[in-house]
């Protein structure tokens, strides 16, 4: 480090190899690093990509040759691909806003003490636990009229003409899976928020009640303005995990009735996995990946004129 | 403003009990600091005047009031945490208004009550600025601010200058005098430095695990403590205490160890042989040449202070504490006569623990 200054200053006399080892001293450090980064993340990527680009069908053994955009192309006339791309922000929408609505609910009420607090925060943070398929094919029978309770309750309280299975109804079958993701990911919010919560000073909202605060007022003048952080970055986090989840909608519904309840996600999967068209399920992957990172760096922007205000 | 009556007031969490009666009464407009060890329950008193903290028994009124089921915000009091629980994401002045605007009070009104409260604390160039960005003591003034812009009906502080180093506790502490001579605003204030404590009180209530032990003026705790635990809480360095016996013979003395008999101003009223505990401040200590009448004593550590001098010396087995405005009374090693001023001497029943005379 020290040589390393020294080389700044006045004209360097010492041999041109042994400046070249200074110079280079910070790079061989990070190498290790860098390389395995590279290795690991950056190369499957890039191959990743690079089948968006050529023709990759598993069972064609003369595939593999570059077509340049024409997967793209494709896409943009693909009508499921549209259907799928307009699904998939309900899924979204939906799934993280209830998730995250019952999530806080569920924090504020476990960061108030009472009685046998420990066992309710551990069984709330259950579901987590619980494999995704394991609780997909769990909605999946839950919801099914001949094994399951859902349709003969919703039935009994009128919500339903007949007690029939919502996931083969093309205009309901989405809530289903959307009713499992919200029961699985509740946790994740509370947890998040939770830990937040509990890291509100008290004194803060003794001294609000002292000011004269209701415990709204408290609420929206303390509450909010510690969780808003960890709010944002939830958020964007399970956003994006959100939308490239597809196990629940390939469990429960695989994508129909009528692609009714195909995300572009599980579009990829049935594509690669069913047509086996590894090219043209890369290409979506890319375009899913180009959205998503679009929206991610608008969140970002957005966190950073908000902090700025501040 | 008003009167604060706190009648056998109880504390406890499930089975553990934290107060045993406490009784009070604050006048109006009168500063009154709880002094005690820590862990004695003056912030759970403190919290229970705010409604911080359920009442178990007892009662506790503001203004004639009882505002025992009352929340915090229906008692119109102001509270200045150790902390200051300055709200982060709020500006100063926004601090200070806070209460005001969920008062729903007028915009001018708010306008110059903060303006009159920033300029009595200096806080006018800060007023745009988010606690984050304020020293310690700036905080401290933006939590007294925040306190005082609606003239509550009485202040209560819980030390709410510990987290300041001494020259700014200092200063501080003569700010909140200040203040409160200003306002004349009942107050309440916690404190475990007596320093504190003697300075600003009108009267001191001393506490002790849960219960009250004296109540009275700085002066009078200092000068007849009510019994051991004031005596030695009070002052520093703390008070010489000496168990002995009472002996009614000579116009009454006290046999302390080794056969050391201190002369007392007069026969003590209680009987002979008691056992009790003579205490003496180190500043009446009196330290001459040997020679003189008093106790012979070995000088073990001396602590020079720059205000004074603190001797440790040995006599009669225990260890006599001296403080003297002089320097160079003695060395170490020096061996001494002390003696103990009769006018000066406090005698406490041992069992009991109470004051005697
Ligand atoms: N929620 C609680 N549950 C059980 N015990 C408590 C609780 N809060 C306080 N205590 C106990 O009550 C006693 C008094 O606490 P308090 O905070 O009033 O002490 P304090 O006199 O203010 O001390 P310090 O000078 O250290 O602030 C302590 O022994 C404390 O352990
Ligand atoms: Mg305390």
């Amino acid at each position: 480090m020290t040589e390393a200054v020294s080389a700044q200053y006045g004209r360097d006399r010492r041999p041109f190899l042994r400046r070249l080892a200074i110079a280079s001293e910070p790079y061989l450090y990070s190498a290790p690093a860098l390389i395995l980064i590279v290795t690991v993340m950056l190369v499957p990527l890039a191959i990743g990509i690079s089948y968006a680009f050529r023709d990759m069908t598993l069972l064609d053994p003369f595939s593999g040759g570059f077509i340049g955009l024409d997967h793209f192309r494709a896409i943009a006339k693909d009508k499921t691909f549209w259907l799928a791309l307009k699904n998939t922000v309900y899924w979204t929408g939906y799934s993280v806003a209830l998730q995250f609505a019952f999530g806080l609910i569920l924090a504020l009420l476990l960061d108030k003490p009472f009685y046998g607090r420990g066992l309710a925060q551990a069984l709330c943070f259950l579901p987590w636990a619980v494999p995704s398929f394991l609780s997909g094919l769990n909605w999946a029978w839950m919801f099914n009229p001949v094994v399951g309770p859902i349709p003969h309750w919703l039935y009994g309280i009128g919500l339903m003409s007949a007690p029939d299975n919502i996931l083969s109804d093309p205009d309901l079958a989405m809530w289903g899976p959307i009713i499992a993701n919200v029961w699985w990911g509740i946790p994740f919010f509370a947890i998040t928020l939770l830990a937040a919560l509990q890291s509100i000073p008290r004194d803060l909202y003794e001294a609000a009640a002292i000011d004269g605060a209701t415990p709204f007022q408290r609420f929206r003048s303390i509450t909010l303005p510690f969780l808003a952080p960890t709010i944002a970055i939830t958020v964007m986090l399970r956003t994006i995990w959100i939308a490239n989840f597809a196990d629940l909608i390939v469990v429960m519904t695989n994508g129909g009735p009528a692609d009714k309840t195909q995300i572009v996600a599980s579009y990829i999967f049935t594509q690669a996995f069913r047509r086996l068209d590894f090219g043209y399920a890369s290409a979506i992957a890319m375009v899913l990946l180009l959205l998503l990172m679009v929206y991610s760096l608008l969140i970002v922007f957005l966190r950073q004129t908000l902090l700025k205000e501040r | 403003m008003a009167s604060i009556d706190i009648t056998d007031v109880r504390k406890a969490y499930g089975s553990t009990k934290i107060l045993h009666g406490v009784d009070l009464t604050i006048k109006d407009g009168e500063f009154v600091v709880l002094v005690g060890p820590s862990g004695c329950g003056k912030s759970t008193l403190l919290r229970m005047i705010a409604g911080l903290e359920d009442i178990s028994s007892g009662e506790i009124r503001i203004g004639g009031r009882i505002v025992n089921d009352l929340d915090p915000k229906d008692r119109d009091i102001a509270m200045v945490f150790q902390s200051y629980a300055l709200y982060p994401h709020m500006t100063v002045a926004d601090n200070m208004s806070y209460s005001l605007r969920l008062r729903k009070t007028a915009k001018e009104k708010i306008a110059s009550a903060i303006s009159g409260a920033a300029a009595k604390l200096s806080l006018t160039p800060l007023m745009e600025r988010r606690p984050k960005a304020l020293s310690g003591g700036q905080r401290q003034r933006v939590a007294m601010g925040r306190a005082i812009v609606r003239s509550p009906k009485a202040f209560l502080f819980d030390e709410p200058l510990s987290n300041l180093d001494a020259r700014l506790r200092e200063h501080m502490r003569g700010e909140i005098k200040k203040l409160h001579q200003d306002l004349g605003a009942t107050s309440i204030y916690v404190t475990h430095d007596q320093i504190e404590a003697m300075t600003l009180a009108d009267r001191i209530v001393a506490m002790n695990a849960g219960l009250v032990q004296q109540v009275g003026s700085p002066l009078d705790l200092y000068d007849r403590p009510a019994n051991l635990f004031v005596a030695g809480f009070m002052g520093s360095p703390a008070m010489n205490m000496f168990e002995g016996t009472y002996r009614a013979a000579n116009g009454g003395t006290v046999e302390l160890a080794q056969g050391v008999v201190v002369p007392l101003a007069g026969p003590a009223p209680t009987a002979d042989g008691t056992k009790l505990t003579l205490g003496i401040r180190p500043e009446h200590v009196l330290v001459g040449k040997t020679g003189l009448e008093g106790i012979q004593a070995l000088i073990d550590l001396v602590e020079p202070t720059g205000f004074g001098t603190i001797l440790h010396a040995s006599a009669f087995g225990a260890d006599v504490k001296a403080f003297s405005l002089e320097r160079g009374v003695a060395v170490r090693g020096d061996t001494v006569s002390v003696s103990f001023p009769v006018e000066r001497i406090h005698l406490f029943d041992t069992a009991t623990g109470s004051r005697i005379g």
